[in-house]
């Protein structure tokens, strides 16, 4: 097991520079430069703002800065904020969207594995029509859509109740967060949901609920004993890639309900082309996806016996 | 061998099920009757697809329902009737008073919950065992299955064991609750031919051990020959012939039994020799021939046995068989018109077929 | 456990009964149609009502991007900003008129009275409709002049009178004129005096719904009449153009900009897939074919792609290629897209290829002699086609939500090229106002992906049922 944790830590090592890299030739692919582009500038006033980015010297160099500086944890200097540090900006936002993705997160893993167990319950019956239709329709409509519509769903609300019972856009309350979380989770939800029902259904006939049953195990306890564990592995695998899901679709969310995150932050940043931000929250992001692969890894890992004691194949 | 007088361990009569598919039903078991005296062991033989599997599965409530369908018959188990019991009270003889042994012990176990577990899982729900005295048991019946260093095994999960392992380890889980019945079903198919001896050996001195009464299903004559008292021969969901394992070995009286038997390496085969297998597919049980099923097939076929199926007639003492040729037999009206020419033993067959 | 003998059954039996059989009678032998690979799943699919409707429906969605504008001209760019944000109408009358400004109503009263009364006598004069609406009123003694508001809701109090229009501008003047951004909707116009201090008098409120007009001189220049009609025009009904499906914010018809726009979003959705798959499956496949080393290193770098954040990347390479002027911008999508979508492909292809070579057929026909190139067109593509299809099929919608998503973000195509996610983020910012700006394209993205989703899970369900025999 550990040996297992140091060699995916290791690979997750290559893969965070590999990011890096392709992040800095894509910054540096941009015809012109950087600072070139939105005004005239005296040669004077140029040339201190190449030094003080550090553009003035060679691409090899500059990538070399570039490198150094990220394995310190430093994303430099903002374009547009001239007198802030990407790390601060990092700082104040991604706390915000890693409360409101962690909530996400939790609403679609919890709803996926209950909508999903209760589909493959009442399999063929109506209750799972009506859920799978509403899977369907949460992975056929765009998340931007499900967030004007939980705005709406919002005012509505306030409206027919009279008051102000959930606020329309912003941060600081747990009331802030319930639609825009709920909102950013559907689509992972929906997903989890089909994934666990076809999950349960191949454990329902796997042969050793068969002897489960002949041992004479009640059906209630075939059910959270042998079943729910062994269809909940397959939704641990994709819990890695449903976070980056939830990553990116929290720019959406954090842009129509006005939520100071980091996503929303980056999609500024990207409309100002504050090129450094991008860089480093390009980075920061993709790092942090990587670690949390690994994370969901190492967690299937203990939950799998077959990996936990098991050798490991690659 | 058995005293015919006693009350069977498990007596199945006319059996019928049924599965409803689209645009109709299949008919996969059609009339079975058999049974099993304490001690003895009932062999169930047929290729898949026969009905063998479904018969027992549907005396334990195993087979989905639906579409599967119990349409008609009984089975009793010690006197007692368990067709049509509601799963709770099914529950009580599961496990209990009937084991049950599965093809592929890979897959048969739980991947993701120790083996002790599993087999202690047994105990907690039917005797009410606590957790760490099922355990301490289960490693008493891993260690009666003979499974070396079993405190150790039991804390282990499936994918740790090798086949033959984890079908003692199945076979230890079937008789947690001394059962009075065994089922097994194909138990040795999916392992090494070594293992399967010792496997077998296992069951055989438990069951001389216990004297419980074993049904092993299987499509391989040599673990019939092995083990069985008594053999029941299945084709298309029906018993086309049973009787004691000589009856069936020496006294094959139906044209189906010595196809099988003709498909079997022997050991005096010569190299050259090739096995006969029987050409022809089993008929579909969705629409079951008005006939005989093995008529298709059937080297010695008559115009009869296309139009009406055959009575399962006694052909001698507890022998019975299901085919025209024993009616004709018996029937003096048509005696002689026919002279059937199937063989009775070995060595006229394996010339013919050499020819 | 004897059975007896069923004698009436056996009452029945002749002689005859007891021939032998022929055997051709016997076998009644299973004659089914032998079906190839594709002609099987063709049938499954077709026999998947789900997988067949979303089949019609993606056909449907094509023609109308695709045929529909061989057939009826669009016009997806003309704006018309006096049809800004249109409901969906199935037609639209327009009066002309001629929109001198009007020389007002005087009345000439006190200015200092102590305390200002209500307005009284609001009164809407002449025809009001969307080019002016005129009002006048009663005038009130001690004002020196009156606050005018257009509210689209009843006013509930001093506060809530709406978008302050001005301020009458003469003495005495005691009425007004609204020509601002008039629509055909319901407005509440409040007046509200005040006096030389300051203070401000009850505030009198008409209702009033305008009816669409069209001044003459915009008239004659967007063509709807001549020159020489121009004298007897004013008062005249006209037909606007049709808007079955409204207008957006700048006035453009969202049914030509749903067809348009239905273009570069399934052209990119469904090209952008093409390219990928087909680089993945030629990638995966060299990879898989190869094995060892090349195989190693090939999907080592496979993975890195894979670990890119994807929306994130698709942002970067957007900004890094950026779009020049007059430029639509799906280009640079296209690319971005290709250059982070094939691994999944290649992955999926390479390990189907590593199975392959290890299956009995693909060994045998090894050991008959055949060569790499027959291997490959023989054993290896078809066997692989059955998954990159699914697959294909799966990628389209991501392709589709993922241009969607860029748009949305402001980072899709540029405008003015229409494409249905450019048009939802349009119509995001009138969403409370005007809902079918958004939902008219969110409509039509979710319908493609809905069909491609479903299609996806029918062939899968279609193949997987041959693989399994």
């Amino acid at each position: 097991m550990t040996q297992y944790i140091l060699k995916r830590l290791l690979s997750g090592v290559v893969t965070i520079w590999f990011i890096a890299t392709a992040t800095f030739v894509a910054m540096h692919l941009v015809p012109g430069d950087p600072l070139s582009g939105d005004k005239a500038m005296s040669a004077e006033v140029r040339k201190n703002l190449e030094l003080r980015y550090g553009l003035d010297k060679p691409v090899i160099h500059q990538y070399g800065i570039f490198l150094s500086n990220m394995l310190q944890g430093d994303f430099g200097i903002s374009y547009t904020q001239k007198n802030r540090r990407v790390n601060d900006i990092i700082r104040e936002h991604f706390p915000v969207s890693a409360i409101l993705g962690v909530l996400a997160l939790i609403i679609a893993t919890v709803g996926g594995i209950v909508w999903g167990a209760l589909t493959a319950l009442y399999r063929d019956r109506w209750p799972d029509a009506v859920i799978m239709f509403f899977v369907v329709v949460a992975v056929s409509v765009p998340s931007f859509v499900f967030a004007m519509l939980g705005q709406l769903g919002i005012l509505t609300l306030n409206k027919w109740l009279g008051a102000s019972i959930l606020p329309v856009a912003g941060w600081g309350s747990i009331g802030h967060m319930l639609v825009p979380a709920l909102v950013l989770g559907l689509s992972t939800m929906a997903y989890l949901t089909r994934l666990m029902r076809s999950s349960m259904l191949e454990v329902t006939s796997a042969d050793y609920i068969r002897t489960a049953r002949a041992k004479g195990v009640s059906p209630f306890r075939i059910f959270y004993k042998h079943q729910l564990r062994n269809a909940i592995l397959p939704v641990i695998t994709v819990l890695g890639p449903s976070i980056a899901a939830i990553t990116t679709g929290g720019f959406v969310v954090e842009l129509v309900f006005a939520i100071p995150g980091l996503g929303r932050y980056f999609v500024q940043a990207v409309q100002q082309l504050d090129y450094t931000v991008i860089m480093g929250t390009t980075v920061f992001y993709g790092a942090f996806l990587v670690l949390m692969v690994l994370l969901v890894d190492i967690l299937y890992g203990f939950v799998d016996p077959r990996i936990r004691v098991g050798k490991v194949s690659a | 061998m058995t005293d015919t007088t006693a009350i069977p361990a498990l007596e199945v009569k006319d059996l019928q099920v049924d599965f409803s598919a689209q645009g109709g039903k299949v008919q996969a078991v059609r009339g079975v009757s058999f049974s099993v005296q304490p001690g003895e062991t009932l062999g169930i033989v047929g290729e898949s697809g026969c009905g063998k599997s479904v018969t027992m599965m549907s005396l334990m409530g195993l087979i989905p329902m639906p579409p599967g369908r119990i349409v008609g018959g009984s089975a009793k188990l010690s006197g007692r009737e368990i067709l049509h019991l509601p799963v709770a009270e099914l529950n009580k003889i599961r496990g209990v008073d009937i084991g049950m042994v599965f093809q592929d012990p890979m897959s048969a176990l739980n991947p993701t919950m120790k083996i002790g577990e599993q087999i202690a899982e047994t105990l907690m729900v039917h005797k009410g065992m606590s957790k760490s005295a099922a355990l301490k048991r289960a490693v008493e019946l891993l260690d009666r299955t003979k499974i070396p260093e079993a405190q150790k095994r039991a804390k282990q999960y499936p994918f740790e064991f090798s086949g033959g392992m984890l079908q003692r380890a199945v076979i230890a889980m079937s008789l947690a609750c001394n059962p009075s019945v065994l089922i097994a079903d194909e138990p040795t198919t999916a392992l090494d031919v070594t293992i399967q001896n010792q496997v077998l050996e296992l069951m055989r001195d438990i069951q001389k051990e216990e004297g419980m009464a074993i049904v092993l299903i299987t499509h391989d004559l040599g673990v019939v020959a092995r083990m069985a008292d008594k053999v029941a021969v299945m084709y298309a969901g029906q018993i086309v012939e049973s009787g004691s394992a000589e009856d069936i070995f020496y006294r094959s009286a139906h044209p189906y039994t010595l196809g099988l038997k003709e498909a079997m390496p022997a050991p005096n085969m010569h190299v050259d020799e090739r096995l006969v297998a029987i050409a022809g597919s089993p008929p579909d049980l969705f629409s079951p021939p008005l006939g005989c099923g093995y008529c298709s097939r059937c080297e010695t076929a008559m115009s009869i046995c296309n139009r009406q199926l055959p009575e399962l007639i006694a052909v001698g003492d507890a022998h019975q068989s299901r085919c025209w040729h024993q009616h004709q037999m018996m029937d003096a009206s048509v005696e002689g018109l026919f002279q059937p020419n199937y063989r009775t033993d070995r060595e006229s067959s394996s010339s013919e077929s050499a020819q | 456990m004897t059975t007896h003998l069923n004698t009436a059954a056996m009452n029945n039996l002749s002689p005859a009964d007891f021939m032998p059989l022929e055997k051709e009678r016997r076998a009644d032998a299973i004659v089914r149609p032998s079906l190839s690979y594709w002609q099987d799943a063709w049938r499954r699919l077709r026999a998947n009502r789900r997988a067949l409707w979303s089949l019609y429906l993606i056909v449907g969605l094509l023609s109308f991007s695709y045929l529909l504008p061989l057939i009826v001209s669009f016009d997806a760019t003309g704006q018309d900003l006096t049809q800004i944000s249109q409901a969906p109408s199935t037609g639209r009358s327009s009066l002309i008129v001629d929109t001198t400004p009007w020389t007002g109503r005087f009345a000439k009263h006190g200015d200092d009275a102590a305390d200002l009364r209500k307005a009284t006598g609001l009164e809407i004069v002449g025809e009001p409709h969307t080019e002016s609406v005129r009002l006048a009123w009663q005038p009130v003694e001690g004002a020196i002049g009156y606050n005018v508001f257009r509210h689209l809701l009843t006013p509930s109090g001093d506060t809530d009178l709406g978008l302050p229009l001005g301020q009458t501008e003469l003495a005495n003047q005691v009425s007004f004129e609204d020509r601002l951004k008039l629509q055909s909707v319901t407005y509440f116009y409040s007046i509200q005096p005040f006096n030389r201090s300051g203070e401000l008098g009850d505030y009198a409120t008409i209702e009033v719904t305008p009816r669409h007009a069209t001044s003459i001189e915009s008239a004659i220049t967007r063509g709807l009449i001549s020159l020489e009609q121009k004298s007897s025009a004013v008062g005249q009904e006209i037909e606007l153009k049709r808007h079955v499906m409204g207008t957006d914010y700048l006035g453009r018809d969202i049914l030509a900009r749903l067809v348009y726009g239905g273009q570069t979003s399934l052209f990119i959705g469904i090209i952008a897939p093409l390219l990928f798959v087909f680089i993945g499956v030629v990638y995966g496949g060299v990879a898989g074919y190869m094995g060892g080393r090349v195989d190693e290193i090939m999907m080592r770098f496979a993975d890195f792609v894979i670990a890119l954040p994807f929306l994130l990347f698709m942002i970067l390479f957007r900004v890094a290629m950026g779009i020049g002027p007059g430029e639509s911008g799906v280009t640079p999508m296209l690319i971005a897209l290709v250059a982070l979508g094939w691994p999944t492909a290649a992955r999926l292809v390479r390990g189907q290829v590593l199975q392959l070579r290890e299956q009995p057929f693909v060994e045998a026909a090894q050991l008959m002699g055949a060569n790499s190139h027959y291997l490959i067109w023989r054993h290896m593509l078809p066997n692989v086609m059955g998954v990159v299809l699914v697959s294909l099929t799966f990628s389209i919608p991501t392709a589709i939500f993922t241009e969607a998503f860029l748009s949305f973000i402001g980072m899709g195509v540029a405008p003015p090229t229409p494409s249905w996610g450019a048009m939802c983020n349009d119509g995001v910012k009138s969403f409370l106002s005007h809902p079918h700006e958004l939902l008219f394209p969110a409509i039509f993205i979710s319908l493609t992906v809905l069909a491609f989703n479903l299609l996806g899970d029918g062939l899968r369900d279609a193949l997987d049922a041959k693989m399994k025999g």
